[in-house]
Formats: structure tokens, sequence, C-alpha cells
């Protein structure tokens, strides 16, 4: 690419491509070498590292357990994906309709869960959560239950806290699309007829579909890899990625079975974020 | 505004950096790098053991602050370039690292503390500086009587109460060994176990990461666990209702030791330090609230927040055997992983 830039003479990207090299170089020592470290000792067939061979490879992909882990960790970046997105965009939507004012107050209250650790907000749904937390405590007062909800150690209980922590993440792009949309557009689909409804699915969504795979993107890879909120809320019925690779490689040491994870949640997620962009790519071109 | 040109700026950082290493240079004569357990542990070392240390050896000690795997993992990633000068771990991660050859051997003979210690507690690669206590935790206030054994904690009323935790750590692991005897088993044996596992995780109150534990008896989660007595006295000084039982077949006991990392840059450092914990001003300190360590000095009189009378009792307690332990452990974690799984 720099030898296209130089041979057509053009000054200015021969610049751009030096001011990217620090950074270029930088992936290149700490993301390319490490990951093909762990590439290496995927292959090794021995915990203690001594033979080569596919056996971990062969381990992991040859038992059920291990494919509906895999399975798991994308079901929850899907529900996580989906759950975001069905509260985010009546929010998005508000932001759209308000003054400049209430669109301050807004963005604060959606940016103040970011400016809390994600450790705290994980404990902070425990308290919720638990038997004797505040939803089952409202829930047996108002006598809607007699014995309380079990919340905790659920996948429900585990997709409504990520909701919540990865929600910003899933806004921010949102919103931005949004206030960039054209009101006229809207106005001109009313005023040809369209019902509220059809005016949101013909020509808000697509119009902010980039905005909502970025959002989703960013949801979807942060809710698979999640390691503190799934060990945490998610408790130890519910096997994730994450949490497999720190037991294979802390505790158990077994690296290359830890890279063979490792190197699989890696490919998952960049399946999902891939799938998202051939979805963007597939609505533009209708 | 005031106006600062880049001169100013760099003879202000200058004199910063001046400034911050003064007071280097005017007083340590040493420092060491140890690895500590977060929460209580470092809490622990660092008021009362950092203090001791410089007023008796001018070392200042810069913690690092690890779970013993995380401990382990880390010096055996370094490969040979040590992140710290000392270890503190469990038997079962002390086991794993003794035969990766993380360790620099032990010469009694530079702890002047050591006469102190019983027999067995200093080892040729090992100083132990803590005992720990692991039985049955409850809540009085929820059940009539107390469970008794380990095979209660799979009976109502307490299994359905029951927090569930693996093999991951030294305390989960030799409890469930314990667990196993009482179904028949054995540490060659652990298949009676895995069956009561089995039939018992649609029924207990949660099956959960170790640390997450303490949180989710705090919280009313659970009400029955298995821990060690530190957590319960930590627990208590919280104001959690919370007993500690030693079940029929007798609480089970490991040792929390200190090693020096092989090719340690600080050793002599690393003496005086292994030195100051074991001394009976420390162990004495550490054992009070809301530290609750159980000490291990024969000069130190035991507190009776501790739920153990004397260090002698120490040696009735169950004991076992890591070298045994660990060559099973991977495969005791991939079961309980795919028995307890959803």
């Amino acid at each position: 690419m720099a030898g296209a830039a130089v041979a057509s003479g053009g000054m200015g990207e021969r610049v751009d491509w030096r001011l990217a090299a620090p950074l270029g170089l930088t992936y290149l020592a700490f993301f390319a070498a490490p990951f093909a470290i762990l590439l290496g000792i995927s292959f090794y067939a021995d915990s203690e590292q001594t033979r080569l061979g596919l056996d971990s490879w062969t381990k992991f992909y040859g038992d059920a357990f291990y494919l509906k882990v895999i399975f798991d960790t994308l079901k929850l970046g899907v529900f996580a994906v989906a759950a975001t997105t069905l509260l985010a965009y009546p929010l998005a939507l508000l932001f759209r309709g308000v003054g400049p004012r209430a669109q301050r107050v807004l963005i604060f209250i959606i940016l103040m869960p970011l400016l809390t650790s994600v450790v705290i907000r994980t404990f902070a749904w425990i308290v919720i959560l638990a038997r004797e937390g505040v939803v089952n405590q409202t829930l047996i007062r108002l006598g809607l239950t007699v014995a309380p909800l079990n919340l905790l150690q659920t996948e429900l209980g585990l997709v409504i806290a990520l909701t919540q922590i990865e929600m910003p993440l899933m806004l921010l792009p949102l919103l931005t699309i949004m206030n960039q949309t054209d009101q006229n557009l809207v106005d001109a689909s009313r005023a040809l007829g369209a019902s509220k409804w059809r005016t949101f699915f013909r020509v808000i969504l697509p119009l902010t579909l980039p905005g909502w795979i970025a959002g989703a993107t960013l949801v979807f890879a942060s809710a698979t890899t999640a390691f503190i909120s799934q060990s945490v809320i998610g408790g130890a019925r519910l096997v994730y990625l994450p949490a497999l690779i720190w037991q294979q490689s802390m505790v158990v040491y077994n690296w290359p079975f830890a890279a063979v994870a490792s190197l699989t949640l890696l490919f998952t997620v960049l399946a999902g974020i891939t799938a998202l962009g051939w979805l963007g790519r597939f609505a533009k071109t209708n | 505004m005031t106006d600062m040109n880049r001169r100013d700026l760099w003879t202000g950082a200058a004199a910063l950096g001046l400034a911050g290493l003064l007071p280097l240079r005017a007083h340590a004569t040493g420092s060491l790098t140890a690895a500590i357990y977060p929460g209580t542990w470092e809490e622990a070392y660092r008021g009362v053991l950092a203090p001791a240390l410089k007023k008796s050896a001018d070392i200042d000690i810069a913690f690092d602050a690890l779970f013993a795997v995380d401990q382990v993992a880390k010096v055996r990633a370094a490969r040979g370039v040590p992140p710290f000068d000392c270890f503190v771990l469990d038997p079962g991660p002390a086991a794993a690292a003794m035969q990766a050859g993380l360790f620099e051997p032990i010469d009694a003979s530079k702890l002047a503390n050591a006469s102190k210690v019983p027999a067995g507690l200093i080892t040729s690669h090992a100083v132990t500086c803590n005992a720990q206590v692991v039985g049955i935790a409850y809540n009085p206030k929820k059940f009539a009587t107390p469970p008794k054994s380990w095979a209660d904690l799979f009976k109502s009323p307490y299994v359905e109460r029951l927090g569930l935790t693996g093999f991951q750590t030294t305390f989960g692991t030799v409890s469930i060994i314990e667990m196993a005897k009482a179904f028949d088993g054995s540490i060659e044996n652990m298949e009676p176990i895995f069956a009561e596992l089995k039939k018992a995780v649609a029924k207990v109150a949660a099956v959960a990461a170790p640390a997450a534990m303490p949180g989710l008896f705090q919280q009313g989660q659970i009400d029955v666990m298995y821990t060690n007595t530190n957590t319960v006295a930590i627990l208590k000084g919280r104001g959690v209702d919370i007993e500690f039982v030693k079940p029929d077949t007798g609480a089970i006991t490991f040792q929390t030791t200190l090693h020096i990392v092989k090719g340690a840059d600080n050793v002599a450092n690393a003496y005086k330090y292994m030195d100051t914990a074991i001394s009976a001003e420390v162990q004495g300190a550490l054992q009070k609230q809301p530290y609750n360590m159980i000490p291990i000095n024969k000069d130190v009189t035991l507190v009776d927040t501790l739920d153990i009378k004397s260090i002698d009792e120490l040696t009735k307690m169950v004991t076992h055997d890591w070298t045994k332990i660990n060559p099973q452990r991977a495969a005791w974690i991939e079961r309980f992983n795919k028995e307890v799984t959803k």
C-alpha cells in the first residue's frame, strides 16, 4: 500500500503511513508476536509442552462439552445484543425528540455506568439479584411470589446484568447516528401516509443500521469476553470460554489446551463481528 | 493565565524527578518485592509486617497482590526473570511450583525464629507462616441443629442451602476429598462423591467461584459452605450470622508457606522478611481481628476468636498429600465442570 502511495506521488499518503508506523509496530510486537506464540503453544500435545501434536485441538473439538461451551458463549453474546437493542432503540428515539438540555442530562445518565468499575457494577448486581436482594424483597412484599426467585447463577440473571453493564456501548454509536439522520425524511414518510411503525422500520431503522452494527459489535465482543460478570453472576454451573481459559492456564497449567480455548474464543468473537459486518453490507446493497 | 514555555516545563519535570529520587537515596538500605494474596493477607502484611520489617532491618517491601495459582503462572511465564522475590503459597500450588523448580533452597540457620516454630514447618524449600483450618460454616439463625458431618451437607435441610465450589482452590479440593471419604471414596477413588455431587447439584443454593462464596453467604444466597476459619472470623467481624463446625471426622488443616523465588535478586532481604513473618510479634498481631490468622509461633498465646485452642490441636487434624492430589487435579476439575454445568 505504501508502494502504491509513493508511485502515485501522493505526499499526503506517505505521511499518513509514517504517522501510523508507531502504532503499527506496537501492534506487531505486542499483538502479532504473542499471537504467534499462542498459536505455537496450541500445537503441543501435552501440558508439559514436550511433544508436538494436535491432541489439544482434537480433545477440545471432539468433546461435546466444549462444543456446548462455545455455543453457550455465542448464545450469551446474541442475548446481550438482543436485549440491549430492544432497550436502546426507544431511548435513542426519545433522545432524538428532546431538546439539547434534556439530551445533555440523558447523555450523563447513559455514561454514568461507565464511570464505575465493572467489578463494582457486577457486585452491585449480586446485591440486587440475591435471594434477599432488592428484586426478591420487592416481589415478596407485593405478594407476587412466596419463595424468593433464583436469579443469581442463572443465564437470565447474567443477561439482565450484562444488559445494564454493556448498555452504553450500544447507546453511544446509536445516539450519534440517530442525531445525524435527517428529520425531513421522517416527516416525508409520515406525510406520505406511513404509520409510525412503518416509518420506524422503513426509514429510521435502515438509516441507523450502521450505528446499530457498531454498537452490536462492541456489545457482542464485550459480553462474550466478560470474565468477571460471567464468573461472579453466572456462577460455576454456566461455563463460558473466558472462565475455561482461566481455569486451564492458571489452575491446571495445561497451556496448550488453554491456547486452543483462547484461539477459539478469538475466532468465535471475530466470526460474530464479521457476521455483523456482512449484515451491514447486505443492508446497504438493499 | 500564566505563560509557560518548554524550558520551564523541563525544569519543573526535572525537579519533580529529582524530588522523587531523593527519599530513596536518603533512607532505605534494602528493598524486596513479595507476592501476597489480595484481600485480608495484603492488608495484614502491609499493615503489620511491612512496618515491623522497616523498623527492624530498614527494608522497604513492594507487594504484588496475586492468588497462589497466579503467582506460579506469573513466575513460569517470566521464564527465569523473577517478577518478585518471595512467594506465599498453599500446598497445591506449592507442590506444583516445587516440581517446576521455581524455589531457591532454604537455609534455616539464617532464620533467628526457626526454633520457635514446631518441627516440620520449615523444610528444604519452604517456611510455614500460617496454618489454615477448613471445615463447615453455617448460619445458626437458619438451622435448629448445625450440620455435623461432611455427609450432612448432602442431606435436607442443608443441601438446599449449600454453596458448592470445585477443585480450583486448596480448601475446595481438600473439602471434596473429605466428602468423598464420607461416602466410602478416597483420593484414589472419587467416583462416589461425583455421584453425590451430580445428585445434589440440582438442589443446592449455588455453585459458584470460590472467591464469590463469602459474598453469597453475606447476602443470604447460601447458608452452608465449606471454608476456612479465617473467612468465618472475618464475616463474623462484619456482623454476619455464621458459625464454624469441625466435622465429626475432624477439621482439615494445611499450611501457608513462604518461598524464595528461583534466581531472586534480594535473597538476604527475603530471609529477613520470612524471619519477621514468623516472629512472635508479627504472628501475635496477625491472629487478632480483622486478620484472624492462625499463628505457628510457639511463643504466641492464641486469642479466643480463632475457633482453635492451641497450636498442638493442628497436629490432630486431617492433612493431605498434595503430590498425590496434583496429578489428578486436572481430571477432577474437568469432571466437576461436566457434572455441574446446566
